[in-house]
């Protein structure tokens, strides 16, 4: 009898297909591990019954005057849906001097809100209302020379965490710690007073 | 003292060496670590429970995330991971078979170790532990099984906690403590979820700890029984043992893969099993004013349970149920034969465990059958053999007439 | 009514003649207990029938509350359009769960109770006991529905299916079934209501555990990958114990 085991050593043994099939075997099991990790890291997604909740949201307009802001919520963000009067929309260019990002190049909005009024309708804004600083919501502030933010406050919004100022149209003033503009949903007019958030094209074509 | 740095190779391994002997415990684990060199297939059952305690952690942990305990809410949830979550399905297959390929290896692994007498000394505290997981493995399987809520969970959950009401004198009011209510509730279910998540896998983890501790302490068993650290080479080694790495870490490589082959065959193609790991019944919700019919305990229990029914008493059905459990236990000093492993013992040890064996698994067979007529006289007689088992070892294992037990380990198998 | 005293005349004729019927059928009584549904999950026309089957004939009384229309329709392939056009009840939406058209209280006022909502009922049951019930509804005037049924004895449910199937009674002999005898016939074949009953079957098991339609083409694949590392596993093994003897 001899000891169990005969070292490698003996010229019988082939070290390269030894080598051979222990990475082989290694990359395989690798390769497996990530497969059965993937359904793991998949169930942590937004589940069947969060995307349905996620569906787009209708909102009545019929009952919203100039100056009067609604909020709703979709995909668990509180939606601003404000009517601006013309001359709110008119004097949004103005200021443009004091804004950080005024032609909205580095914010987050659809297409079809990349103007001036960063909408698609003149009056009617529609604005995700998570500050894009550090997620609180700003307040409302609409009054021009708003006591709070002096004299030549052109009506916005006011954030109470850190303090970052936004226009009529959810632009972000110079100053604030804010570096964009607040983003806007994907959204479409279904008629001329039902508006719904989450959803592109809806049929109806656009009013303005 | 001065180069004491040279021992350890530069970069990030020498640096965490030097701070934490990785190295040294991998080396001393697993290459100096020396295993009989005749292990058969009865020998990848260890590792496998050790792969599937794994496995039911991770699965369990994702499965708490998206699990809602309580009596409104469990049953909806566990069909929300069914249906809504991605890939939930596969995870909550995944445990319940676990659940199932958990009692599988667990059993045997035990029957080998019966059969090759691995709980003889030295290796007593080691069966102890490896029986203390298997309580423990017992619980956590009943607490799980309670959880999803259907109706058979609820019933389970009744039938097994009025047990501990056999108890002389404290029954009455101990069912109702663990119970948290006046029947099965809220409350059961919120407290049996706490102690199967958190509570008995930490147990669990302990006991697995000590389990290998104690393994690595006095060494693995073999088929043969023979001791091979009395017979150590010129080099200290001994002569029959092989380095557990890298001989055991490939061919336990090679077992794991044969085990998740069929493994993934249930769970992707028959994860119900036939009505053994999923039943029908629990596919219905909780209902404590209808007991499902036929109704059976989880096919790991069902011995124990045919047990309990052969019994035209209740206390001392319950009793000769616990004493069933607790029989495996007293192996290391019922056994008095100065062998181990079934190959060197007589016929009269064969025989015994040949009728264990055929009673162990009639009682698993009669019990998912009703009790009723010859299925109760059934299981009768395969109770006497189960027990007699246990209860003449200390005469037939001392009357057996063993034959010698060589030196040396012959080739490995 | 004229079903009533159809079934009472056939059935009076079928005791008379039981001693000569028996003589000269041949086979023994009907082996309904021994039928299967065979259906196939996989496939989808089937499903889509089903899905049409049971928003017409079952979706009135019993919800599926587990289940989106939307994740149906994905499913089974069923475009959008008409989704909304032939299987969503007024008012829903896609995302909504499958809700039955019956107030609880109205159901309870009407059956006696509440009829069962039908996620799980092929798992609970198996698609077979769905299948033999569903075929297995005959005439018995003494009951408010004028109906029972083999598999559930005095059913809630009435024989909705009967303007299909047509309308059987039952034969027994010595308490035992026997046979069935048609009454009056449907607007479907024995074959096509078979069909049908096979197609709303085949639905309420995909109903009871929609991920198998994925779980059995995934499986194949991870059980042929463990096989490959399985097989690479076995050749590393040999070629490592070269070495012991």
């Amino acid at each position: 009898m001899t000891d169990a085991v005969v070292t490698g050593e003996q010229s019988e043994v082939d070290q390269g297909r030894r080598k051979f099939l222990t990475v082989a075997t290694a990359a395989t099991a690798a390769a497996g591990a990530v497969f059965a990790i993937s359904p793991f890291i998949a169930s942590w997604e937004p589940s069947e019954r969060a995307r349905a909740l996620g569906a787009p949201v209708t909102v009545d307009l019929s009952k919203l005057d100039v100056g009067q802001m609604v909020t709703y919520v979709w995909r668990r963000q509180p939606i601003y849906i404000f009517k601006r009067s013309p001359q709110m929309v008119a004097s949004l260019p103005t200021h443009d001097a004091r804004l950080k990002d005024p032609q909205s190049k580095d914010s987050e909005q659809p297409s079809y809100a990349l103007n001036e009024r960063r909408s698609r309708r003149i009056d009617i804004a529609v604005l995700i209302a998570t500050c894009t600083h550090l997620g609180c919501l700003p307040k409302q502030h609409f009054d021009v020379g708003d006591a709070v933010l002096g004299t030549d406050w052109p009506g916005g919004f006011l954030c109470p965490c850190h303090g970052s100022r936004f226009d009529m149209a959810g632009r972000v003033f110079n100053g604030s710690p804010a570096s964009t503009n607040l983003r806007i949903p994907p959204y479409s007019f279904v008629n001329e007073n039902t508006l719904l958030i989450g959803q592109d094209e809806s049929g109806a074509k656009e009013a303005a | 003292m001065a180069n004491q740095d040279a021992q350890y190779s530069p970069g990030v391994w020498g640096w965490l060496n030097k701070r934490m002997p990785v190295q040294k415990f991998m080396r001393e684990q697993l290459l100096e670590y020396y295993a009989p060199k005749n292990f058969n297939v009865w020998y990848f059952f260890g590792s496998l429970a050790l792969v599937v305690l794994v496995m039911q952690l991770f699965t369990g942990i994702f499965l708490t995330m998206f699990y809602k305990v309580g009596d409104s809410s469990a049953f909806d949830s566990v069909e929300y991971i069914m249906r809504e979550v991605d890939y939930g399905w596969l995870i909550r297959y995944l445990h319940t078979t676990g659940a199932s390929a958990f009692f599988i290896v667990v059993y045997l692994h035990m029957y080998r170790s019966i059969m090759y007498g691995s709980y003889k000394a030295p290796r007593e505290l080691l069966w102890l532990f490896g029986m203390f997981i298997y309580l423990a493995l017992m619980a956590e399987a009943f607490m799980g099984y309670v959880l999803p809520w259907g109706n058979m969970s609820y019933w389970a959950a009744q039938v097994i906690i009025n047990l501990f009401s056999t108890i002389p004198l404290i029954g009455p009011g101990l069912v109702e403590w663990i119970r948290g209510d006046y029947g099965v509730a809220d409350a059961t279910v919120d407290r049996f979820f706490a102690l199967h998540v958190v509570a008995i896998p930490l147990v669990l983890l302990l006991l697995v700890t000590l389990h290998l501790v104690a393994l690595r302490q006095v060494g693995s068993n073999n088929p043969e029984g023979i001791e091979i650290k009395g017979n150590l080479g010129a080099d200290g080694k001994p002569v029959d043992g092989i380095p557990f790495h890298p001989y055991y870490t490939v061919k336990d490589v090679f077992g794991i893969g044969v085990f998740l082959t069929l493994f993934a065959i249930v769970v992707f193609f028959v994860p119900t099993f036939g009505n053994l790991f999923m039943e029908e019944a629990n596919f219905e919700p909780a209902n404590p004013l209808s007991t499902p019919e036929p109704i059976a305990p989880s096919w790991y229990f069902t011995p124990y349970y045919a047990i309990l029914r052969a019994v035209p008493n209740q206390r001392l059905g319950a009793l000769l149920l616990l004493i069933a459990v607790l029989a495996f236990f007293f192996l290391p000093w019922l056994d008095r034969s100065p062998v181990k492993s079934v190959r060197y013992r007589g016929a009269l040890f064969r025989g015994f465990l040949a009728i264990f064996t055929v009673s162990f698994l009639t009682l698993m067979y009669l019990g998912l059958k009703p009790a009723t007529g010859a299925y109760v006289t059934a299981a009768r007689v395969a109770a006497i053999g189960y027990f007699s088992f246990f209860l003449l070892m200390p005469w037939y294992s001392r009357a057996d007439r063993t034959k010698p037990v060589p030196q040396r380990l012959r080739s490995h198998a | 009514m004229r079903n009533v005293i159809l079934a009472v005349v056939v059935l009076g004729l079928a005791q008379c003649l039981q001693v000569s019927v028996a003589a000269e059928e041949g086979p023994g009584p009907l082996a309904w207990e021994e039928w299967h549904a065979g259906n196939e999950v996989a496939n989808t026309d089937s499903l889509q029938r089903g899905a049409r089957n049971f928003v017409n004939y079952c979706s009135g009384c019993h919800s599926i509350k587990y289940m989106r229309y939307s994740r149906m329709a994905k499913d089974l392939k069923i475009p959008t359009e008409q989704l909304k056009a032939y299987l969503l009840p007024a008012g829903a939406t896609p995302a909504d769960y499958f809700q039955a058209s019956i107030a609880p209280a109205d159901a309870i006022a009407w059956f006696g109770k509440e009829p069962p909502d039908l996620s799980l009922v092929a798992r609970s049951r198996g698609p077979d006991k769905i299948y033999r019930f569903l075929k297995t509804f005959y005439l018995d005037p003494s009951r408010p529905t004028r109906s029972n049924n083999l598999v559930l004895n005095n059913p809630a449910m009435p024989p909705v299916l009967s303007d299909l199937e047509g309308v059987k009674a039952a034969v027994f002999k010595n308490k035992q079934f026997d046979h069935f005898v048609s009454v009056s016939p449907g607007q479907m074949t024995a074959e096509q209501f078979d069909g049908f009953v096979r197609d709303t079957v085949n639905f309420l098991d995909y109903a009871g555990e929609p991920a198998q339609l994925n779980r059995l083409s995934i499986g194949v694949w991870v059980v042929l990958f463990l096989l490959l590392f399985t097989w690479l596993a076995w050749l590393l093994k040999k070629e490592y114990w070269k070495d012991i003897h």
